[in-house]
């Protein structure tokens, strides 16, 4: 099985996931290949079973049926434990242990890993400063002192600390007031530059899919509708509900466009 | 100023409860933490475990202490393992559920974040869940010591020491500076523990704190708990293993004649045997001795005829002393192989008492003499004597004795009232120091009114077999002391403040 290659990645074979035992489905057939050093996007709307699909790389779900390839490996048979330790995990609620500092919180899994003290403190330092928060600053204060862009920062940070192959994101930014949101989103695209991570990145978030996206896997009801580029997709919507995903944007554009007119007309008045 | 001599007369003896005291509580907390903290975390886990657990421990909560010893009795008998059962099991409901609300109250992305990057059930356990219910779970400690320096005062019910004891001993003598020798220092030791904790809570919570302070709070804490642990535990353990000498465990109620008795027993079985002893004295009633004795938890303690016939064996009351002594030790011996050896010499019995001065001049020496002036006189009798059958009204019916008036009192108070002239006779126990104090005279029970209640040492028959020279000893004491003596006896420590070891040890001496 070729797709299962090392050099591939994660592969998604035919995933299903029931939650009610087998009455209905939130992930059906879900078959997709991650590439190395790609980023990939679950597009879609809440309750459309992307986050169910991310969960079931790090076996946070287990999938009903199908099975999940990780550099070739069948994910199931790889200790969950170590697994997550070899994936960052990054999502929307953060999740900062508020008994530790900035510092404690971002050296967390090189703690789980066995790091020395010495060794985890000065790496996880580094990890910080690269997110964009200076460790002198902000390595000893209480994630309760921080704001939420700050608190996702030092999440990120978390994450990479260890140097994963693989970065899952849950919808990091969901949270956060558009501001803070974009300037995260161009702290990522640096690090993805620098770091050539292979990111699993679930959002609704259209602009944020095709500002961060190599390529966007659009999901609804549990499917994969279509996956692609972002050019390939506004050429070549391949169903009714994608065309209708990307159309919906560009009429709010023209509404705005509209406005715009309106106002400036009432104003020569 | 007699307040700082009482005290420091105490001295000795208050830092010893205090320390029994401390190590009730303290040892009965920390085991609470050990099942308590598991079973929170076991019950958040199984959801059929949660209701059995909070179950079991609001009910237990419910029990009044008192009635939880008595459950406990038949099953444990008496001393510090019951005690500290039972304290064990009034803390658990605090820790419990502050371990499971604390759990249940951290926020579920800082576990999925957990779960997430790969914690162990274990690390996430240690590492995230246990620090951040901390603060929460040292509450529920709090609230565990703090109940249980309370309950613990009940633990001298049992034998099992602490400042319940001085309670006890107080609450059976009438006596409040004793009263609040024991419920002081508990108070303070209450409240101590409460700061404590509250510190320890304050330094424990997340958040941005000196790192030493909270390190500092930590150490000075647990070194304590280890001393106060030690302090209290060592000498047992150190006593316990080198016993060379077979031991004989004596016990007593919670009264003054009780405690003397126990003393001169214990010093002469140490002067004269090589039994080596131990005293477990000031145990809650005659029901809580007789079970200790029946349980082999004591060896032996000294009861009273008539408390045996009517209180245990559930007979009537026999007149004859001699008679009523036969019947109890065959019954005893019969159904619990327990012996009633020869009696001490003294009858504790209820008794009338009058002013020695009215007595000498009336010539009044039997309860028969008064039966001529009993119209003119004025009675003060307890309000149990009064409504015994074997009280005033049989009195009435032996002697054909009606006084002038009759008027309830309290047992505190009766004595005085006859001194000072209040009242003319009262009802008085035969043996009671207070009829020296106030120089008043008992009659002569003349008819045999009065059931007889002499003190008689009972043994375990398994202990008597194994040490024949125990019954010889106390054979010895047979018959030495009789009321007056005994009234002496019970005078000193209950007048004269001095403590029952010392005025056992100089009888002793003289008996020699």
């Amino acid at each position: 099985m070729s797709l299962c290659a090392p050099e591939v990645g994660i592969v998604l074979d035919d995933l299903w996931k029931s939650f009610d035992g087998g009455a209905s489905y939130a992930v059906q057939a879900v078959s997709l290949t991650i590439h190395r050093g790609e980023t990939l996007v679950l597009l879609g709307s809440s309750g459309c079973g992307k986050t169910t699909t991310l969960k079931m790389i790090n076996r946070l779900v287990e999938p009903t049926r199908g099975e999940v390839w990780i550099d070739g490996e069948p994910a199931r048979t790889i200790d969950k434990v170590a697994l997550r330790r070899r994936i960052g995990y990054v999502f929307q609620g953060v999740g900062l242990f508020p008994h530790m500092t900035v510092l404690e919180n971002a050296a967390i899994v090189l703690r789980l890993l066995g790091y020395s003290r010495a060794e985890r403190e000065e790496r996880a330092a580094r990890m910080l400063a690269l997110v964009g928060l200076a460790p002198e600053v902000y390595g000893a204060r209480y994630p309760s002192e921080l704001s939420g862009g700050q608190q996702q920062r030092v999440g990120v940070a978390r994450a990479l600390a260890s140097d994963p192959e693989y970065l899952l994101m849950d919808e990091p930014f969901g949270a956060l007031d558009a501001i803070t949101r974009e300037s995260l989103q161009d702290e990522l695209l640096r690090l993805k530059q620098h770091l050539r991570k292979t990111i699993v990145f679930v959002t609704h978030d259209l602009f944020e899919a095709f500002r961060l996206g190599d390529r966007i896997a659009v999901m609804h009801q549990g499917r994969i509708e279509q996956v692609g580029a972002p050019a390939e997709l506004l050429r070549q919507p391949a169903t009714p509900f994608v065309r209708e995903l990307l159309a919906r944007p560009l009429r709010m554009m023209e509404r705005l466009l509209n406005i715009q007119q309106v106002g400036a007309v009432d104003g020569m008045d | 100023m007699e307040w700082i001599e009482f005290v420091a007369s105490r001295a000795g003896e208050l830092q010893q409860k205090c320390g029994e005291h401390l190590m009730l509580t303290v040892v009965s907390t920390l085991l609470a933490v050990l099942l308590g903290v598991p079973a929170g975390i076991l019950a958040r886990r199984l959801h059929w475990l949660r209701a059995t657990v909070l179950f079991v421990s609001n009910v237990v909560q419910t029990v009044p202490s008192l009635a939880m010893l008595a459950l406990l009795l038949p099953l444990l008998g008496i001393g510090v393992v019951p005690a500290m059962t039972a304290l064990t099991l009034y803390a658990l409901l605090p820790i419990v559920r502050n371990t499971l609300v604390g759990l249940q109250t951290i926020p579920p992305t800082v576990l999925e974040a957990a779960d997430g990057l790969g914690f162990t059930r274990r690390q996430r356990l240690l590492w995230v869940e246990l620090p951040l219910i901390l603060p929460v779970l040292i509450a529920g400690v709090r609230t565990a010591a703090v109940i249980g320096v309370g309950i613990a005062t009940l633990s001298a019910f049992i034998g099992a020491g602490g400042l319940g004891d001085f309670i006890n001993r107080g609450l059976a003598l009438n006596n409040t500076r004793l009263v609040l020798l024991g419920a002081v220092p508990a108070a303070l030791l209450a409240i101590l523990i409460d700061q404590l904790f509250s510190l320890v809570e304050q330094a424990l919570t997340p958040g941005r704190k000196p790192a030493t302070l909270r390190r500092r709070v930590v150490v000075y804490v647990s070194t304590l708990a280890i001393l106060s642990v030690g302090w209290s535990v060592l000498p047992h353990l150190a006593a316990s293993p080198a016993a060379p000498r077979a031991l004989i465990r004596i016990g007593t109620k919670n009264f003054t004649e009780q405690l003397i008795i126990g003393e001169v027993i214990a010093q002469w079985l140490e002067q004269t045997t090589d039994l080596r002893v131990e005293r477990r004295f000031n145990l809650g009633g005659t029901i809580i001795c007789h079970e200790a004795l029946v349980r082999g938890d004591i060896d032996l303690y000294v009861e009273y005829t008539g408390t045996g016939l009517t209180a245990i064996l559930k007979l009537p009351p026999v007149s004859d002393p001699q008679q009523a002594l036969t019947r109890v030790r065959d019954a005893y011996r019969q159904q619990f192989d327990l012996h009633w050896l020869q009696p001490l010499g003294f009858n504790n019995t209820y008794a009338l008492a009058v002013r020695e001065s009215d007595a000498q001049r009336n010539g009044w020496e039997r309860i028969s003499d008064l039966v001529a002036s009993a119209p003119r006189l004025r009675a003060g009798f307890t309000p149990e004597f009064r409504e015994r059958p074997d009280g005033y009204p049989g009195l009435v019916r032996a002697y054909g004795l009606e006084f002038g008036a009759v008027r309830d009192m309290d047992p505190s108070l009766m004595y005085r009232a006859v001194a000072q002239g209040a009242v003319d006779v009262i009802s008085a126990f035969a043996t009671d120091g207070r009829i020296l104090a106030y120089r008043l005279r008992v009659l002569h029970d003349d008819r045999r009114y009065f059931p007889p209640y002499q003190a008689v040492p009972v043994v375990r028959g398994e202990v008597l077999r194994r040490h024949p020279e125990l019954r010889d000893a106390l054979e010895q004491l047979a018959n030495r002391i009789d009321d007056a003596a005994m009234q002496r006896l019970n005078y000193e420590v209950d007048e004269r403040g001095r403590l029952p070891h010392e005025v056992a040890r100089e009888w002793l001496q003289q008996f020699r």
